[in-house]
């Protein structure tokens, strides 16, 4: 701007306008405040018009169900948790093969098929990994056995729970595993269940620490890491991008680990179809997957994304390479909500182990019928 | 002249606005530029605190109520088949949760069990993590949210759900009670644009504001807040919605207001700067033109007198007066102006005597010629008249051409003396070539002299002598040759002098201390002011014929100006008589 005007615009009200733009691309997402505004300007960037809108992660399935059902403002693109694929495959589009075809992890490959079909991009890879205080040394081996051991070797009078763990049942996953149980209904009715459950819960007051606050889990854990009370942290990638000295972290894999992620897709109500993948293929794009990463750490999906990640990406995403997908059923993500209460319940010493399995079994028989 | 000193007057002015006006208008723009930026910023914060504060009242209220039936639902399932103590539940939770509009209790399989009817399309109990506040939704044309809240037994099982509808009515008051800028109003939008509540208690209607308010767009499409200014309205929006499901309320609150009032402030500011700062600048002008005339005005009077110096007009003017080193360089160009007048009036007198000793060679000359045969003239002529006896008709003739034979010797005296005095040019060089030491005389010891000689002669006259020595700083003129002069001087007075009266020989330090000056003042007639110029040529004289010469007071002249000095006649003290002024060089 010229001097004379920056003068005269100082002593006159110059005011900003907006033009009016192409018609936005209508998109539902589950991303974080941060990551939401990335993606505003990363599509700003690329002058694609989009108009987001949050939907709350843990009722999202349903959430965007009741949107699609209603055919109202139907979005063009959603980013989904990849749990909630098989819930609502039948009101989507499959993917183009131009999509299918780029470089894809094999890890996101998977995410992304069902029934030997594409049905979206992959966004991102999570799941559980093992963060660990790299000045302590490494479990024997990836089993959750030898991952207490290591905790319990780490304990010292500074630091007496130097396991991070959070009661959950996404969390308990590896211990079903390893006791041949599953989240699918009929491996709750056996004792491996049980056992599961009395082995983690047995760890908190002994080598885990106290499980965080309901409500402040994230802020809680970050605290204990970061001033080093734990030691060996069980959590998913999505934290890594907040640690703040990522020198001090490594990373290893849990035996039996859940792997999961977030997919693009574009329901069959979408007004503008080719928009919703145009968007998708932003998004999964290599330069704003490598932003992702490089800001929050996250796992990217693309392999050039993921060769041009962070050390701590990468690390990530080697770990979860022995991990599992959860069962790929509708009913797979409900199934948490009998679950974590009933983990609760054990570990806060209001009902034994087979009390809970016993009201999760009937609950999710229940939920069983519903899905049926 | 005058133009050099309005040029200089510009420039101090030019100066002052380079030095001072220009920085201040300069800063002063800056200034509105940084005073309204700050404006528009704390219009900015002000109105996102404002929303943080309703958003905080907002979701804490939604959440004080989730908190209150999650407790309430805790308890219900420790004994869901007790129906009076559930009724009391219900009781007791619609009085301490005065926005629940309608509870019901529903168990696993969705079936209501206690409380009013389930409304239709809540989700009662999967994947909602123990309860969710649902998006707001009208019934009966009143903006509500479903609240549900999972009641789970002692081992975490799943005994009923209860699903409250909470009244947003509290949104509304909340809104319309805050307390706004000029023109700005407070909306609070759900998911989907459409507006929950409005400050202005408008009919809040079912259209959405999405596609039409650019704000509102902005607001549902961010996961933060934000401003925005668009369509001459600015606006600052913060996205309630929550990430988990407990705050899974989706809604945006937005406080808008017209620009124009909002920056109101920012304009007073600028109209006010740009007045006071108009007349701080009026105000600065003039003081600066005042500033630079009062500046500039000893230094053209400088000016003006170094031009007058260079053209040869040094007399001293009025004294110079100026602030400062100004007023000091006045005093310095006046003392300067005075020496150089004293050095320019004994230049002149020195050149005068130059010019009068070359007509006093060629009349010493002449003289010399004529002294000879005239002395035979006047001796034959006494001879002769001694042969004729008295009474003999030739006496009278011989003693007529004895007498002019005198007085011709007398003028030829004058003349010789006036040629015999020595140039001080030739007395300070030596024929070898060598300098020989300037006179050196005491004016002091020369007066007392003078006196003691004429003391005699002035008895038989009217006039009585008087000397007032101030200064006794050597001369550089010859004893003899002042002597003479002084002599001569005194002798004039007392033959003027008709009536009694005073000589006064005074003798003080000349201006500019180089040279001391010495007056000779009578109580007579005066020298009128037509011959003053011409009582020092040679043969001029206002005395009878006969009774004088006409060279005494060349001679005088003569005399001073050989020594470098100055001889002027003028009026006497208090403007009677004659005052002889000589200006003479110190040794």
């Amino acid at each position: 701007m010229r001097p004379g005007l920056a003068i005269a615009c100082a002593l006159t009200a110059c005011g900003g306008g907006e033009s009016t733009g192409p018609v936005p691309i209508r998109f539902l997402h589950t991303f974080s405040a941060d990551e939401t505004e990335l993606v505003n300007q990363a599509m700003q960037e690329r002058g694609l018009a989009v108009d987001g809108s949050l939907v709350p992660f843990a009722r999202g399935q349903q959430v965007i169900r009741e949107i699609l059902n209603a055919k109202e403002a139907c979005p063009d693109v959603i980013r989904i948790d990849a749990t909630w694929l098989p819930g609502l495959r039948a009101q989507l589009l499959p993917a183009p093969a131009e999509l299918t075809s780029l470089d894809w992890t094999p890890e996101a490959a998977a995410l992304a098929q069902l029934g030997g079909a594409w049905w979206g991009a992959p966004q991102a890879v999570d799941g559980l990994i093992v963060v660990r205080d790299a000045a302590s040394p490494p479990p024997a081996s990836a089993s959750i056995d030898d991952l207490v051991a290591a905790a319990r070797a780490a304990r010292s009078e500074g630091r007496r729970h130097p396991l991070g763990l959070r009661v959950d049942g996404y969390w308990l996953v590896p211990w079903l595993r390893a006791e041949r149980a599953d989240l699918a209904a009929r491996a709750i009715t056996g004792d491996g269940a049980t056992r599961a459950v009395a082995k983690f819960a047995s760890l908190f007051g002994d080598v885990a620490s106290p499980p965080p606050a309901a409500g402040a889990e994230t802020p809680d854990e970050l605290r204990r890491w970061n001033s080093h009370d734990v030691a060996y942290w069980i959590t998913g990638p999505w934290q890594l991008g907040a640690l703040h000295d990522p020198e001090r972290v490594a990373v290893s894999p849990i035996a039996g680990a859940p792997r999961g992620g977030q997919l693009l897709v574009v329901p069959t109500c979408a007004k503008r179809p080719d928009q919703g993948w145009r968007l998708a293929a932003e998004l999964a794009s290599v330069a704003v997957e490598t932003r992702f990463a490089q800001r929050f750490s996250t796992i990217p999906t693309r392999q050039a994304a993921l060769a041009a990640a962070p050390p701590l990406s990468r690390a990530a995403s080697e770990a979860l390479r022995s991990a599992e997908m959860l069962p790929r059923e509708p009913v797979t993500p409900l199934l948490f909500d009998d679950l974590n209460p009933a983990l609760a319940a054990v570990v806060d010493g209001h009902a034994t182990p087979e009390e809970a399995i016993e009201g999760v079994r009937r609950g999710w028989a229940r939920l069983t019928r519903g899905a049926k | 002249m005058s133009t050099k000193s309005g040029s200089l007057r510009w420039r101090v002015l030019l100066v002052l606005a380079l030095a001072a006006i220009v920085p201040t208008i300069v800063v002063g723009v800056l200034a509105i530029m940084r005073a309204r930026d700050d404006v528009q910023k704390e219009v900015r914060r002000g109105a996102l605190a404002h929303i943080r504060a309703l958003g905080a009242a907002l979701d804490g209220t939604l959440q004080d109520s989730r908190r209150t039936v999650e407790l309430a639902a805790a308890t219900w399932a420790d004994a869901p088949d007790d129906a009076r103590g559930t009724q009391l539940l219900i009781a007791r939770l619609r009085r301490d949760v005065p926005i629940v509009h309608a509870l019901s209790i529903v168990d696993p399989e969705g079936s209501l069990r206690y409380g009013d009817p389930v409304p239709s399309g809540a989700d009662v109990g999967s994947h909602s993590f123990g309860g969710y506040v649902g998006d707001a939704v009208r019934v009966g044309g009143r903006p509500v949210v479903q609240l549900v809240v999972q009641a789970r037994g002692r081992t975490g099982e799943l005994m009923g759900v209860f699903v409250a509808t909470l009244d947003l009515g509290f949104v509304r008051d909340l809104v319309t009670a805050a307390r706004l800028g000029e023109g700005a109003r407070v909306v609070v939008v759900d998911g989907a644009g459409v507006p929950v509540a409005t400050s202005d208690g408008a009919p809040i209607g079912t259209s959405s504001l999405a596609g039409i308010d650019p704000a509102v767009d902005r607001a549902l499409g961010s996961s933060v807040e934000g401003t925005l200014s668009a369509a001459g309205w600015i606006s600052a929006y913060r996205n309630l919605s929550g990430y988990q499901s407990l705050r899974g309320v989706r809604w945006a609150i937005l406080h808008q207001q017209p620009e124009d009032e909002a920056y109101a402030l920012a304009r007073r500011t600028t109209r006010d700067t740009l007045i006071i700062g108009g007349a701080a600048l009026a105000l600065a002008l003039a003081l600066g033109v005042w500033f630079a005339t009062r500046l500039t005005r000893p230094l053209a009077a400088l000016a003006k007198r170094a031009d007058a110096i260079a053209t040869g007009h040094a007399e001293a003017g009025p004294p110079i007066e100026g602030p400062g080193e100004i007023g000091v360089l006045g005093q310095r160009i006046d003392e300067m102006a005075k020496r150089i007048a004293e050095r320019h009036e004994l230049q002149t007198a020195l050149a005068r005597g130059d010019r009068l000793a070359s007509v006093g060679v060629m009349s010493a000359q002449v003289a010399h010629e004529i002294n000879n045969p005239l002395t035979t003239v006047l001796g034959y002529a006494k001879l002769l008249q001694e042969d004729k006896p008295e009474g003999h008709p030739d006496r009278a003739a011989l003693e007529l051409i004895a007498s002019e034979a005198e007085r011709m010797k007398g003028i030829i005296g004058g003349l010789l003396e006036y040629a015999r005095t020595p140039r001080q040019s030739d007395m300070s060089i030596a024929a070898a070539g060598k300098l020989e030491a300037p006179p050196i005389t005491e004016p002091a010891q020369v007066v007392r002299h003078v006196g003691a000689l004429l003391e005699p002669a002035l008895k038989k006259t009217q006039a009585r002598l008087a000397t007032d020595v101030q200064s006794t700083k050597p001369l550089a003129i010859d004893a003899h040759a002042l002597q003479q002069v002084l002599v001569n001087l005194v002798q004039n007075a007392a033959q003027a002098m008709t009536s009694p009266g005073t000589i006064t020989i005074a003798v003080a330090p000349a201006p500019g201390g180089i040279a001391t000056a010495i007056t000779v003042a009578d109580e007579g007639p005066g020298v009128p002011a037509k011959d003053r110029a011409r009582v020092f040529d040679p043969f001029f004289t206002t005395k009878a014929a006969g009774s004088g010469t006409g060279l005494g007071l060349a001679v005088c002249k003569h005399l001073i100006a050989t020594a470098g000095g100055s001889i002027e006649v003028g009026d006497g003290p208090n403007g009677k008589g004659a005052e002889f002024r000589l200006v003479i060089p110190n040794a």
